[in-house]
């Protein structure tokens, strides 16, 4: 059963456009002379209604022999068999049918109101197109790719969907003169967009806005002022580098060029710089780079790959003293931290605990030894406190090993082992 | 289907007949494109019915079947016919169906405007049908079966129109069309089969 949205009570309120000629011989519902066969009308041919309207509509049989009834005749819409309730016999040879609270048409071709024989076989039909009028388009943006061309963005108004086909035009002309210009290009970035490829003037503002119309009627946005330079974005930066700085664990260096388009323009560039651990969805964002090609992170892991993008607002083209548009961002970059020589949680066997021992002849040549081994050789971890645990294992070893011949602390036979190499 | 006819000296004789490889080939090959653009027309027609909104899909749908001006059916008694008159049959059908599937396509252009795939299909069936026509024709020049009087050109859409007619018998039009469409497109690589040897592939 058809129910719709509350509403405005109210009938068809506009006719479909004109139709185009067919390649039809018999226009069905006309009748067909000495056939024998009943075929029929429906009116009204093709409504437009408002969501939530009632609809009155008759199903008129002609046929041969005259005196066609209307007992037996049935009402489908989209298929489904309507309630014998709604309608009623008018006459002898027409049916009528009551809707009410019509919902939005299911398909935007229109709803197939069809008359029905006794025998199922059709009669006529009838399309409804049941929707909604369109309302003002809003949050119209623009940009200009380079200061080549514009394109804009609008939203369909507070509702949406108007189950009609609405048709969305974008307007546009210089502000104190030329005429009135209509974009061509719809659909580039998104189902309510439209490209202007060329001929755009700098310097001087531009009007646009969009028109919308469908069945039911047409709204227009607000006007949009704007000057080219001052919603110009450009592409993203190129030739985007990340590499260690020098053995820095926690650092990465970023370098980038800048974008080739509009180079010799961006002397105000700001650019933006985001990056992630690989195995995360989280970007971290630099934000203050300002006009410079490079950049270092820092307060990274350690062997971590992490990805990374840079992005450029050139803002200030030509002395524009509006914000000016992100570019997208760069193809992810991804390079890794070195790995960090300390030992993480639970490595530990190396790990220095405390401060240094006392000295003595033996510790001093020991701290000598010490020191040339972290310039020499691939040992760094090796500190005094390394050197006093092993001490303390070698008394504790010993001590055992006098108590009970054989028996490691562990439990198990064998001859005593020093700490692993 | 008949498997009396194939040869191009005598209708009648056995399609045993050996022809001309390259004539051989070219029927081949138009076969083959006859075969292809009837599984498009199948798709057409499933597209074509998944827009207009049901009844249009439903299995139990059956809506009168109009005559259209310029094509109709293939009768019954086609199949009984001696094979080139059968594709020249084709050949005058496939030669109908392009301004008439143009017409279904800008009724569609406004019925449903954001339908660009149903839109596409309807444009490629009418230069396929345009295409596989002249095919059917270059192969009865070939084989001396060409049709020798003044073809009768078909029915410019603007012209024959009849009336100005609603939305559902526009819808219905149309299903009548794509619906011969894939008839003649069976049928055409059908009679094209029987040219082959051995018969219908």
């Amino acid at each position: 059963m058809p129910a719709g949205r509350r509403g405005p009570a109210a009938q068809s309120a506009r006719q479909p456009p004109p139709l185009l000629p067919l390649l039809l011989l018999c226009v069905l519902g006309a009748p067909r002379a000495g056939s024998g066969a009943h075929t029929a009308v429906i009116s009204p041919q093709d409504p437009t209604l408002l969501i939530g309207s009632s609809l009155l509509a008759t199903c008129s049989v002609h046929g041969d022999p005259p005196g066609a009834t209307a007992e037996g005749l049935y009402w489908t819409l989209n298929g489904r068999r309507l309630p014998p309730e709604l309608s009623r016999v008018l006459n002898a040879s027409t049916l009528a049918l009551a809707l009410a609270n019509l919902n939005g048409s299911r398909q935007q071709s229109g709803d197939n109101l069809v008359c029905h024989a006794r025998d199922g076989s059709i009669l006529a039909g009838s399309c409804l197109y049941v929707g909604l009028p369109p309302e003002k388009p809003v949050n119209i943006s623009c940009w200009s790719k380079n200061m080549k061309d514009l394109t804009c963005r609008w939203t369909p108004g507070a509702h949406g969907e108007t189950f009609l086909h609405t048709n969305y035009s974008l307007k546009y002309k210089l502000r104190w003169y030329g005429q009135d210009n209509t974009c061509e290009e719809y659909h580039t970035v998104g189902p309510h967009s439209c490209h202007i490829p060329k001929d755009l003037a700098l310097f001087t503002p531009y009007e646009i806005w969009v028109e919308a119309t469908n069945r039911l009627g047409s709204a227009r946005s607000d006007v949009l002022t704007l000057d080219i330079l001052d919603v110009v974005t450009t592409d993203p930066p190129p030739d985007v580098h990340v590499s260690r700085v020098g053995g820095l664990e926690d650092q990465l260096s970023v370098r980038w060029v800048s974008p080739p388009a509009l180079k010799d323009f961006l002397f105000q560039a700001k650019y933006q710089i985001r990056y992630r651990v690989e195995d995360s969805v989280d970007w971290k964002v630099v934000d203050d780079v300002s006009n410079q090609t490079s950049c270092r992170l820092a307060g990274l892991k350690p062997g971590t790959v992490y990805f990374v993008q840079v992005r450029c607002n050139p803002f200030g083209i030509y002395g524009s003293k509006k914000a000016g548009i992100w570019s997208e961002w760069s193809h992810p970059t991804a390079a890794s931290t070195p790995r960090s020589e300390r030992p993480g949680p639970g490595g530990g066997a190396c790990e220095p605990r405390g401060g240094e021992p006392s000295s003595g002849p033996v510790r001093r040549e020991l701290k000598q030894f010490l020191g040339w081994l972290k310039k020499h050789a691939y040992c760094s971890n090796l500190s005094f406190r390394l050197y006093d645990q092993w001490r303390a294992w070698m008394q504790k070893s010993h001590k055992t090993r006098n108590q009970d011949e054989g028996i490691l602390p562990s439990g198990r036979r064998g001859t005593a082992r020093g700490p692993a190499r | 289907m008949s498997r009396r006819e194939g040869s191009l000296e005598d209708p009648q004789a056995d399609s045993s007949v050996s022809l001309l490889p390259h004539l051989e080939a070219k029927i081949r090959q138009t076969h083959s494109l006859a075969h292809l653009l009837t599984k498009y027309a199948e798709q057409l027609l499933q597209e074509y019915v998944q827009l207009q909104g049901d009844p249009f899909g439903l299995p139990s749908f059956s809506p009168p079947r109009l005559p259209v001006a310029g094509l109709s059916a293939p009768a019954p008694s086609h199949a009984g016919l001696p094979v080139h008159e059968r594709l020249r049959l084709d050949a005058a059908a496939l030669a109908a169906l392009p301004p008439l599937l143009d017409a279904v396509c800008r009724r569609q252009a406004e019925l449903n405007p954001r339908a660009p795939r149903l839109l596409r299909r309807l444009e490629d069936a009418a230069r396929q049908a345009r295409a596989l026509g002249a095919a059917v024709e270059a192969l009865l020049a070939a084989l001396g079966a060409a049709n020798r009087g003044p073809r009768a050109e078909p029915p410019a859409a603007a012209a024959s129109a009849a009336s100005a007619t609603g939305v559902f018998p526009a819808k219905v039009l149309g299903l009548r069309v794509c619906g011969l469409y894939r008839e003649w497109l069976s049928r055409t690589e059908g009679d094209l089969g029987q040219l082959l040897p051995g018969g219908s592939a």
